[in-house]
């Protein structure tokens, strides 16, 4: 006896499952530039890695007992390989009722859904493909009540954070439950010109506030990304959005208890750049590229930047040394001269808590005249914003190295030190430090010196020079109040040696960081 | 031919005008400073072709976002 007939049973619902919404509503997806979900499962993982579950979901129709077709549940997912490396993988499929939330018995993804599951119980990274804008009211009717909101909870969804990564790519409009677990990511994505993300969508928004808003000049990337910075990164196409999200998995550990992937560098870690020794002018109203400046000390080719359109005043990338993971934090001095403001205090804590969760070393580059100033930042609570990210800093426990380029100044400086750890900091010659800037700063403390000199500029000036004399960074290097003044030109070889160095201590205080307490 | 309008990144005051209409520049040079947070802030342009016209002066305060000039490509 064999069960041959059932074996075709299977083949034939499989067949109903590749078939998605239909032909009609393939075509309506490829008309808006967006791929099936299949189509992108296929783009996004190794080739024949796939190990779909639950195929077979979905509401069969039936005549007479016999199967005629079957409706496939609006989500696929299963276990894949990223760089032969397992995930758990899933995404709405936008052709079947728009993707929307599904009356299963176990559900398949989603918040709490088996895909969060997977990843959880095989500590593996969560890939969503983000497609849907969640509930809807159609399943009050079918169901004959209305549920809490709650009933699928975000609680594995937040858990998921502190175990292993968890990237988002935001690929059609997301809204609702969708568009809160692209939120509830390590990292997002999301395509410029073809995603869209908000709490609510065009026609809710008009029916609310009587705005008439496009869903582009809702939820664009202008908006939730270069503006906002509700998702991390924009991409080109679906293509560009895979190869990011692939990128972003290559430097994480697969969850907190292993350690971050180290790579067999071809770029000498005592590489040394002539370029460092004048990239900073010697003019300190005058700034540079530091871009440019972080490119030159990381491995060749290493830097991935997380949030490039958001918060510029600060750099943040995932980058290597000598092939061992990193995260780097460098000031832009060309935005604000580097001054945090909430935007930026914003990105700088969210990548501090990143690299810490995964025991990935953080470095960094220090140019900040502090925290922003004037009206707007008061306005923006710089100050609350910025005391948060230094607070963030306070709990990291994973080795931080601080190398100060030029300008390290008040609590926005303090926020670039290794507080829980060596708090080693090295200094290039352009370093300069304080509570406070010395112009400005002289105005406010000799006020009444000046006011009764004879020529009160000239005197301020003059208490200017005799400050900034005293303060030289050699001075500071002679009592060890910075451990090291360095060529600029030694930066890559200095800290290859300790992040090398690092790796031991970082084996040793492997898993989750549960953190108490309240951020401010 | 195109008119590209060349935005200020950061709040401030135009420092220096360093290009004057008609002049001709390529990707990357630099037509305007604005003094912000005590900085010298070049801004630059990401196309090449010729200065159109320029809508700031030296010493105005000008806003994140503003057009500086006009470069036609």
């Amino acid at each position: 006896m064999s069960w041959d007939s059932e074996a075709k049973e299977i083949a034939e619902r499989r067949r109903f499952a590749e078939a998605l919404g239909g032909p009609e509503r393939i075509e309506r997806q490829h008309a808006t530039g967006r791929q099936t979900i299949r189509e992108r499962l296929h783009q996004m993982v190794d080739p024949g890695s796939f190990q779909e579950v639950g195929r077979l979901t979905g509401s069969g129709q039936y005549t007479d007992g016999e199967l005629t077709s079957v409706t496939p549940a609006p989500y696929v997912m299963g276990l894949a390989k990223i760089d032969g490396r397992d995930v758990a993988i899933g995404g709405e499929d936008f052709t079947v009722r728009g993707g929307s939330s599904w009356g299963s018995d176990r559900r398949k993804g989603g918040q709490g859904g088996f895909v969060e599951d997977l990843a959880f119980n095989y500590r593996i990274p969560l890939v969503n493909l983000i497609d849907g804008s969640g509930g809807s009211v159609s399943s009050t009717s079918r169901r004959g009540y209305a549920s809490l909101p709650g009933i699928h909870g975000f609680e594995r969804s937040c858990e998921l954070l502190g175990h292993v990564p968890v990237v988002s790519a935001v690929l059609g409009s997301a809204a609702g439950g969708p568009a809160g677990r692209a939120i509830l990511s390590h990292m997002s994505v999301m395509v410029k010109g073809s995603s869209h993300i908000f709490a609510a969508g065009p026609p809710v928004v008009k029916r609310s506030l009587g705005q008439d808003l496009t869903k582009e000049e809702l939820g664009g990337s202008k908006i939730a990304a270069d503006q906002a910075g509700t998702i991390d990164n924009v991409a080109e196409s679906e293509a560009d959005a895979f190869a990011q999200v692939r990128r972003f998995l290559s430097y994480m550990p697969q969850n907190v208890w292993q350690m971050p992937p180290v790579i067999a560098s071809s770029d000498p870690a005592d590489r040394v750049e002539e370029d460092l020794l004048s990239i900073v002018p010697r003019d300190r109203r005058k700034p540079y590229n530091m871009r440019k400046l972080t490119s030159l000390i990381a491995d060749r080719g290493s830097l991935f930047e997380i949030q490039p359109s958001f918060g510029r005043a600060v750099i943040t990338s995932l980058g290597r040394m000598n092939g061992k993971p990193v995260g780097i934090i460098a000031n832009n001095p060309m935005i604000y001269g580097g001054a945090m403001d909430a935007a930026a205090a914003r990105k700088q804590l969210h990548f501090v808590d990143l690299c810490d969760c995964f025991h990935i070393p953080i470095i960094f580059l220090v140019d900040v005249p502090g925290f922003m100033v004037g009206l707007q930042a008061e306005q923006n609570a710089t100050l609350r914003e910025g005391m948060r990210c230094l607070h963030a800093a306070m709990q990291a426990t994973v080795p931080i190295l601080t190398v100060i380029i030029r300008k390290c100044y008040g609590m926005a400086g303090m926020a670039t030190n290794d507080k829980n750890g060596l708090d080693l900091k090295i200094a290039w010659p352009s370093a300069e430090w304080g509570s406070l800037p010395i112009e400005g700063g002289v105005a406010a403390a000799y006020r009444r010196d000046i006011e009764s000199a004879p020529d009160p500029k000239a005197r301020e000036k003059e208490l200017e020079a005799q400050l900034r004399s005293q303060a030289s960074p050699f001075r500071t290097a002679e009592a060890f109040a910075i451990e090291d003044i360095i060529d600029p030109r030694e930066t890559r070889a200095y800290l290859c040696r300790f992040i090398d160095a690092a790796q031991g201590r970082i084996a040793t205080s492997l898993g989750p960081k549960p953190k108490y307490g309240v951020r401010p | 031919m195109a008119k590209v309008e060349v935005k200020a990144e950061v709040t401030g005051c135009v420092w220096k005008v360093e290009v004057a209409p008609g002049q001709s520049v390529g990707a990357g040079d630099t037509l305007v400073i604005i003094e912000s947070m005590k900085m010298e802030i070049p801004v630059f342009t990401e196309v090449a072709g010729k200065v159109g016209s320029i809508l700031v002066a030296e010493a105005d305060y000008v806003n994140e976002g503003q057009a500086l000039v006009v470069i036609e490509t």
